[in-house]
């Protein structure tokens, strides 16, 4: 079988959707393109600096461009360097595996407060996304809103001692602001019950691990299922973990309602609570994890709105949707997999290819793409030589990297 | 010999593992390599060796594409007293506590229906130094040795 297919955006979703479709169908011509010039997403921006193990999939994703055949087109924004119809009228399939990078806001009065960052900016910063802010001085007393996977991440990284992130791919600068950071206490809220926290039991668990703190769990509630039972448990485990003066408070069933300010500046936040209520706590920052929206270069809400079959990922004919970008910021690395693979499938039912379709020569003339070998170059230039007890050290520049893509091990 | 390769995989990690060791054996050896989605445990011969490669998800448990295999095997009880395997894990160390639990639950699983285990049950760990295969293809060697002293010779 034959055909042209455009996937944008090179993170896990993309990766997986190209596999799928190569392994079904090798002489398909399949181009992943990302805005940025380094592949991977959110297993490079996204995935924490000390889950090495979770980054070990894009060994895979190494294959599907080195031996099944896919090409990278990195550096190149669909929606502003090319626009999505001529990219539609370049390929037989376009598929949309953009992700969604946007932090969702708190969305009560407040929320606009110097001291309140989406988790999104604060990692992107932590994991040197190119794009990212800097990373602001968090106070002694930062509260995390969010029961994910994103805020465990978050209060693990703030939370640990220097000597535990030996092994990570975490950069000098943010090393240093962690190893600075004066925290004191962290709390973390969640507005659902204990029991229904959207967090894995073994992120939990994790944190039985860490040297420097000590954890309290307040109110976790009963369990009504087993499922429920094994957050709980988790949550049981670390309840009473006292290693280090560091405080980490749990507390559930606390709503937002207001972020509360001292000259412009965030001094803590109020709560209602289930029983009508009301409560407040003290902070000297609100570090927001619950959930994320999509990006403005594509225009994913009316797209998805408007789709032929939206649970399938079908938008229109030959034009597609996977991962984040189709759901919603739910779901791990093995959903997008799964997803991925049901999209290749389809895709595959669908197509019909029309040979006079241009493909990637639209491309042409394009300055600043950033190719497989590029990426390599830029991949070679970080593993060659890490830092003391760091995997990698990753460029944090779109420069840095384009020097890298074309001229490979450089300095930082 | 005939070896089949079984893999149980979330991620698709233990896939790629998988198919790597079948092109490892491939020149030596009748392999083939499957999905244990796709494998009914009361067709298991015994006149194969099975190699399995198999991950953790979760909280210590099989994968997603494990189940099935696990599911059936509850139900159907099959006799394997006269099946032969060697199982090999992928993991990390990170979740110490559930380290390598998806492949253990599936070791226990086969010894339970009498199916006879080669070798140690070894484990890689994505969070260690080496790479998978580094690991595998030794251990993979070394249960086929050990499989065709123990089944007779090469097919």
């Amino acid at each position: 079988m034959t055909g042209k297919i455009a996937i944008v955006g090179a993170g896990p979703s993309g990766c997986f959707l190209a596999q799928a479709l190569l392994k079904a169908a090798p002489e398909l011509e399949v181009d992943v393109i990302d805005a940025l010039p380094v592949p991977f997403g959110l297993v490079r921006y996204g995935v924490a600096a000390d889950h090495q193990g979770t980054k070990a999939v894009t060994r895979q994703f190494a294959r599907v461009f080195e031996r099944q055949g896919a090409r990278f087109f990195g550096n190149l924004c669909i929606g502003r360097d090319v626009s999505l119809d001529d990219l539609r009228a370049a390929y037989d399939v376009v598929v949309l595996a953009a992700g969604m990078p946007v932090d969702n806001r708190l969305g009560v009065p407040g929320d606009d407060l110097e001291g309140v960052y989406g988790a999104g900016r604060i990692t992107r910063a932590l994991y040197e996304h190119p794009d990212a802010e800097a990373l602001p001085d968090l106070g002694p007393n930062p509260l995390i809103v969010g029961n994910g996977n994103v805020a465990i991440d978050l209060l693990r990284l703030l939370a640990k001692q220097p000597e535990e992130l030996a092994g990570s791919d975490l950069g000098p600068g943010p090393s240093d602001w962690l190893a600075r950071s004066g925290i004191e206490t962290i709390t973390v809220t969640g507005r659902s019950p204990a029991a229904r926290a959207k967090f894995d039991p073994v992120m939990v668990k994790e944190l039985a691990k860490l040297d420097g703190v000590s954890i309290s769990v307040s109110g976790a509630g009963e369990a009504p299922d087993a499922e429920a039972a094994k957050r709980l448990d988790a949550l049981a485990m670390i309840d009473g973990h006292e290693a280090g003066p560091r405080k980490i408070e749990f507390r559930f069933e606390l709503t937002p309602a207001e972020v509360l300010g001292e000259a412009g500046k965030v001094s803590g936040m109020r709560f209602s609570t289930p029983q009508g209520g009301e409560e407040s706590i003290a902070c000297s920052s609100v570090l927001t994890a619950i959930g994320f929206g999509p990006a403005k270069d594509l225009p994913r809400d009316a797209l998805v709105a408007a789709a032929a079959d939206a649970e399938a990922g079908a938008l229109a004919a030959g034009f597609y949707a996977t991962g984040w970008f189709r759901r919603g910021p739910r779901g791990t690395i093995p959903d997008n997999r799964a997803d991925a693979q049901a999209l290749a499938a389809r895709i595959l039912e669908d197509l019909s290819a029309d040979p006079a379709k241009p493909g990637r020569a639209l491309f042409d003339g394009q300055p600043g793409i950033v190719d497989y070998d590029g990426w390599c170059r830029i991949d070679t230039a970080e593993t060659a030589a890490p830092t003391e007890g760091r995997c990698r050290a990753k460029i944090p520049t779109r420069a840095g990297m384009m020097k890298a893509a074309i001229e490979g091990v450089t300095t930082r | 010999m005939k070896i089949s390769i079984l893999y149980g995989t979330e991620t698709g990690n233990a896939e790629m593992l998988a198919e790597d060791i079948q092109a490892e054996l491939e020149a030596a050896h009748d392999v083939s390599c499957d999905n244990l989605a796709d494998t009914d445990p009361a067709a298991l011969d015994p006149t194969r060796l099975y190699l399995m490669v198999c991950s953790t998800y979760g909280d210590g448990e099989l994968p997603a594409s494990a189940k099935p295999f696990a599911e059936a095997m509850d139900e159907t009880s099959p006799d394997l007293s006269n099946v032969h395997f060697a199982i090999f894990g992928l993991g990390d160390s990170e979740y110490e506590e559930t380290f390598n639990g998806g492949p253990k639950l599936l070791a226990e699983l086969m010894i339970a229906r009498g199916a006879k285990q080669i070798g140690e049950r070894v484990a890689h760990d994505a969070s260690g130094p080496d790479l998978a295969e580094d690991i595998a293809f030794p251990w993979a060697e070394q249960v086929v040795a050990e499989a065709e002293e123990r089944l007779g010779a090469p097919a």
